[in-house]
């Protein structure tokens, strides 16, 4: 009987110290962003924590985020309150009325839960999600753009990730080149190139060189120098020429700095320039990107981001706007990966002290010697065992295959020296 | 190695016959005897999976095969995150409302509301009966949908006619055309982006292969 309970405590107490069980999962997921919350730090970057319930309005940015997205509360009142889908819009809120009195530029974090609405037609698609990202407010131009890619893999390295892929784009050069397509036509074109829906191109009814215009810009990725030269010969407005000028900038910066022996950790190893990276909707102005790493089960997108520099507008009571961007990691897709290379811790640590007292009465000075040990320097893990089983050998037995090295047996006769028989195991 | 999703049923052959054209040679799968569902093309730079023409888009949105082929009427049903990247211009169809020829109706709105339609593509039909305004209860079944109006539990059905032969067979009629379909190549919309396996250039040389105008328009 005896021998059966020590059994099942022990069958238990693995369970939920292996691989994959909760609190291994929230132990690899809390050595990610302990490791990025340093990171961001060293860039000067500070936290900051915002609402998970939000006004509607607020979290679907004037359009930007399409309501459908948002997981709504029930609410008695008039307003009409939900959860974050992502804090981008959250943290534009809450910093635009402050920016006016603040030294430009911001550079905030977080860490936090969002919530999205499974996909329709998916069964049992995730609603909530961790993502762990930056802003940085009040920052236009190629240098705050170089910042946050080169942040970005700064973070990416600090995991040991070191095959991954950048997915660049420009929202703003490509939605001014669908300019000269007709209004109506404009936002089914934006579709199909989000999408990359060739065919619904191909049939759209559109004239031959608006045909062309939109199958140039659907397939308008590749080597960055390459596209880069390509979108230089075409004919472009002088706004669009400084918007090219300025991703030269950005690629050459990301390039130079990679040379560098300091700048190792910050080297992007794939980047893919893709003018057809849009969204149906978003509030993207300049750069955009998507991180793509590699999984068991297949690719995935890693982290998003881009430049938005309209969005703090919305919120601001004379729609000033501040230019923005930032980037977020999703934090699951980034365990996947870095399970996948074993990257993770596999279990919990060990404790390294049982504290066991061996008679009702010792039972304080079991939790004061516990104490006492955990007051070490370093940190050092102590149990105090707490009634089953009682037998030395099983407890003997319970520490060692539970990986516990020491164990300290407390007797009521030395409570007070707090003196106990120390064994290793 | 790049991995392709090809439907079983209608499309398989000439799907078959387009890979071949460009030196990918997958058609064991044509072989009676085989039971294989992923094989290898035998110059080793490719590989495909036998799937249900359901399941192609399930397998390429989710990145397991890079490419696949498969109906617009499937893509229209499912709307998987997919890239459609070229009309592939056979397996030609189209998605048709049909009632028994003895019936009094000849046109879908002459149907009484709240009939009762008996289809596989479930979200099509009730978007095209939404966009006439008529309310109806769509019954989903998963083959021989004709038996729907025959045994007298639908007024009408909802599915796709090729010839026209089995309908005439079974004493139904075409009221209305909801949409034309083709077999269209998809893509893994990362894997495309980030050209993974020289995917590009495979899609550009299927697309030369094929050259043919959209014969359908979305909608």
């Amino acid at each position: 009987m005896d021998c059966l309970a020590e059994r099942k405590a022990d069958g238990l107490s693995n369970a939920f110290r292996g691989q994959g069980s909760p609190a291994a999962r929230c132990d690899s997921k809390l050595s990610i962003e302990h490791k990025l919350d340093q990171v961001f730090q060293c860039w000067g970057y500070h936290r900051i924590i915002t609402s998970t319930v939000e006004h509607l309005s607020t979290l679907i940015a004037g359009g930007a985020i399409e309501q459908s997205t948002v997981i709504e509360l029930q609410s008695t009142q008039a307003e009409r309150l939900g959860l974050r889908p992502e804090l981008t819009a959250s943290i534009a809120r809450a910093a635009v009325t402050r920016m006016a009195d603040m030294t430009h530029p911001q550079r905030l974090y977080y860490s936090a839960n969002v919530f999205r609405r499974a996909d329709k037609g998916s069964h049992g698609g995730q609603q909530e999600h961790y993502q762990t990202g930056v802003e940085l407010l009040g920052a236009g131009g190629s240098l705050a753009d170089a910042e946050i890619l080169l942040l970005l893999a700064d973070c990416l390295s600090s995991l040991n990730l070191h095959s991954w892929h950048v997915v660049l784009g420009d929202a703003g050069l490509t939605q001014s080149m669908l300019l000269p397509f007709p209004a109506e036509m404009r936002q089914k074109v934006r579709q199909a190139i989000a999408r990359l829906d060739r065919v619904a191109i191909e049939a759209l009814p559109l004239a031959p060189a608006l045909r062309r215009r939109a199958l140039l810009l659907l397939d308008l990725r590749g080597r960055p120098e390459d596209i880069l030269q390509l979108v230089s010969q075409l004919d472009l407005s002088v706004e669009q020429r400084s918007t090219v000028a300025a991703l030269k900038s950005l690629i050459a910066i990301l390039q130079e700095t990679a040379k560098t022996a300091e700048g190792k950790a910050t080297t992007i190893p794939s980047l893919v320039l893709d003018l057809s990276l849009l969204k149906p909707f978003d509030y993207y102005t300049g750069i955009v990107f998507e991180v793509v790493g590699d999984t068991e089960l297949g690719r995935q997108v890693i982290g998003q981001g881009g430049r938005y520099d309209n969005l703090l507008g919305v919120f601001h009571p004379e729609q000033r706007s501040y230019p923005g961007i930032g980037f977020s990691l999703n934090i699951e897709a980034l365990q996947q990966v870095l399970a996948a290379r074993r990257q993770l811790p596999q279990a919990l640590p060990a404790a390294d002290w049982l504290v066991v007292p061996t008679e009702a009465p010792a039972a304080a000075a079991a939790f004061a010697y516990a104490q006492k040990i955990r007051t070490a320097a370093n940190l050092v893990r102590v149990e105090v065992h707490l009634a089953e089983p009682t037998a030395p050998q099983a407890i003997r037995e319970l520490a060692r295959s539970r990986q516990i090295s020491r164990i300290a047996w407390m007797r009521r006769r030395v409570c007070r020296k707090l003196k106990p028989s120390i064994r290793l195991v | 190695m790049i991995t392709v999703a090809l439907p079983k049923g209608a499309l398989l052959e000439d799907s078959i016959a387009l890979f071949q054209s460009l030196g990918l040679d997958f058609s064991g799968f044509l072989d009676k005897s085989n039971r294989q569902l992923q094989i290898s093309d035998p110059t080793g730079t490719a590989q495909a999976l036998l799937v249900r023409a359901l399941d192609v888009p399930v397998y390429v949105e989710y990145g397991q095969a890079q490419v696949g082929v498969v109906g617009y009427d499937v893509l229209k049903e499912k709307r998987p995150s997919v890239a459609h990247l070229a009309d592939l211009g056979f397996g030609g169809c189209r998605l048709s409302v049909a009632v028994q020829a003895s019936s009094p109706y000849r046109s879908a709105l002459d149907l009484p509301a709240h009939s009762r339609v008996a289809s596989k593509f479930v979200n099509s039909a009730k978007e095209y009966f939404q966009s006439i305004d008529l309310p109806v209860e769509i019954v989903p079944l998963y083959g021989s949908v004709e038996l729907g109006p025959i045994t007298g539990m639908s007024e009408a059905i909802v599915d796709l006619v090729s010839t026209g032969t089995t309908l005439r067979e079974n004493h139904l009629i075409e009221l209305e055309v909801l949409y034309q379909s083709t077999a269209r190549l998809i893509a893994h919309p990362l894997s495309y982006r980030l050209n993974s396996d020289g995917l590009q250039q495979l899609v550009q040389d299927i697309r030369q292969q094929t050259a043919a105008p959209a014969v359908s328009k979305a909608g």
